[in-house]
């Protein structure tokens, strides 16, 4: 049986990892309140402004991507569909 | 980030715009009582969400607060004389009281009855904790006075000072709930490099904030939204068993708390849209139990903390950026991270160096930013609540102002509500 995910704990983003990137997800399906949503806010900021430093050493079409789907990911969390945003981030994974 | 549509709806405060109109619904302060102390005093001109305006007290004591320009040639009312119960416009004569009716219009025949057909704008007022408070929305929805701690101590327990920053007003509530930046930019040298001399000095210190404030640089961040709008709790590591605790409170639409400790003073701030380039920061400092001591009142004096020395005419700050804040470099390498005098000063200094209204569709958010984030996203929903015809619910139970901050160090075990729940309930 898997760990259960408490979307109240924020994802430590030291990366932008597969495993980041999905753990995250995993947050955002589980995800219902203002504070939820919050910190899934939080996460893909963290992870736009990481892809954002890295693009600038090096041109990576994969890498453009995912700064690109976490900034949608980010909005679609904005307007409250965390299960889009989900989805969204596993379409890379 | 923000995207340039949320950017514009949270930044712009003029009549007509979302937040503008969020913000009308709101009592926000306007000026300090003393600044219309007497009956018949010179009146006193203010910008409030872009609006140019006058106050004025009346022979009878009301506060009136009207538009700036008289409406017959566009004058400044500013000029006027404040004589029997009115504004009297010095360039034609048109008088207005506090209402707005204009009362006598000497250049006009009297039997054309013309002063009676004329008024100008003019907003409702409350005077309240020493601060002259200002509604400037719809008749029909005004709100309740938020039940404020600070403005219901007896005047001796406060001390309330009012400074002009050359900032949207976001930028300042960011600073004001901003946690970690207070561990670099208000830090000494010694305290950043965290020194053995450093560590030996604030070993035992009884202060909190000396003692662990700055002794973890990557504090973790927990928020809550609540009746009055957020509680935002910043955790760091204290002893092997303990965390310490720094709860913070962000009250809509701008007010926030900075954490207490049982036994000194408290503060707090208001920060309100002067227009979409520059904000009026309220900083209040209170003591619920006793007057504010003489060492508290040297504290403000001397500008160490979060008031500063202003201009009594326009509010601007001594230290400005016309003069670099009067940064002092030898005291940087030496001294301070900064060299720049006093936490407001440092604050104001970096917020301005963004520029008025920051383009937050360029910045790199990290998760420390939780709370901006959180701050940010609950104002454009309360924006989003008033273009869908809701109230505001703060603006309407001014109880639910009644909390107070806290800092406290905890078993690591405890929950921050469980251990702030005496601290937080404010008591006067």
């Amino acid at each position: 049986m898997g760990v259960a995910i408490n979307p109240a704990h924020l994802v430590a983003v030291r990366d932008f990892s597969p495993e980041t990137v999905g753990a995250i997800a995993e947050h955002l399906d589980v995800s219902t309140d203002f504070e939820h949503l919050v910190y899934r806010e939080a996460e893909l900021d963290a992870v736009w402004s990481l892809t954002g430093f890295a693009l600038r050493q090096r041109a990576d079409a994969a890498l453009a991507r995912l700064h690109e789907t976490s900034h949608r990911a980010h909005d679609l969390v904005g307007e409250g569909r965390p299960r889009e945003a989900a989805a969204l981030l596993r379409s890379l994974l | 980030m923000l995207s340039r549509d949320e950017d514009d709806r949270l930044t712009h405060t003029g009549p007509g715009t979302p937040a503008g109109e969020y913000f009308r619904r709101y009592w926000l302060p306007a000026v300090l009582a003393s600044e219309v102390a007497t009956p018949d005093s010179p009146p006193v001109r203010l910008r409030l969400l872009g609006e140019d305006l006058i106050a004025f007290r009346d022979t009878e004591g009301r506060v009136g607060l009207i538009d700036e320009f008289c409406p017959h040639r566009r004058a400044s009312l500013f000029w006027g004389r404040n004589e029997e119960c009115g504004l009297r416009c010095v360039y034609h004569g048109w008088k207005f009281d506090v209402s707005g009716a204009c009362v006598d219009m000497p250049n006009e025949p009297p039997e054309y009855g013309f002063d009676n057909k004329v008024s100008t704008t003019a907003y409702p007022t409350r005077e309240y904790g020493g601060i002259v408070w200002a509604y400037l929305g719809p008749p029909e929805h005004v709100p309740e006075l938020p039940k404020l701690e600070w403005a219901r101590v007896p005047q001796s327990h406060r001390h309330i000072s009012k400074r002009r920053q050359e900032t949207n007003y976001l930028q300042a509530i960011e600073g004001g709930i901003d946690s970690s930046h207070s561990n670099f930019l208000h830090a000494s040298v010694e305290a950043f490099r965290v020194t053995d001399a450093y560590r030996e000095k604030v070993g035992n210190s009884s202060n909190l904030r000396a003692r662990y404030h700055l002794l973890d640089k990557s504090p973790r961040f927990t928020v809550k939204k609540t009746d009055y709008g957020l509680v935002i709790a910043v955790r760091r590591n204290a002893e092997e068993d303990t965390y310490y605790w720094r709860l913070t409170q962000f009250l809509l639409p701008s007010h926030t708390i900075i954490p207490y400790q049982k036994g000194l003073s408290i503060h707090g701030h208001c920060w309100v849209p002067r227009d979409d380039e520059t904000c009026w920061v309220w900083t209040m400092s209170w003591n619920p139990e006793a007057p504010l001591s003489a060492e508290e009142r040297e504290a403000i004096r001397e500008e160490t903390f979060v008031h500063v020395a202003v201009d009594p005419v326009t509010f601007r700050p001594i230290r400005n950026k016309e003069n670099d804040y009067l940064i002092d470099r030898a005291r940087q390498r030496s001294e301070s991270m900064t060299g720049i005098h006093g936490f407001a000063a440092q604050d104001q200094a970096i917020q301005e160096s963004m520029g008025a209204v920051v383009d937050r569709t360029r910045e790199r958010l990290g998760t420390s930013d939780t709370a901006i984030i959180a701050m940010r996203r609950l104002l454009l929903n309360e924006i989003g609540a008033i273009e869908e015809s809701r109230r505001p619910f703060a603006a309407h139970h001014g109880d639910v102002y009644w909390v107070r901050s806290a800092s406290m160090v905890l078993k690591r075990d405890v929950p921050f509500e469980e251990g702030a729940r005496e601290l937080t309930a404010a008591a006067v």
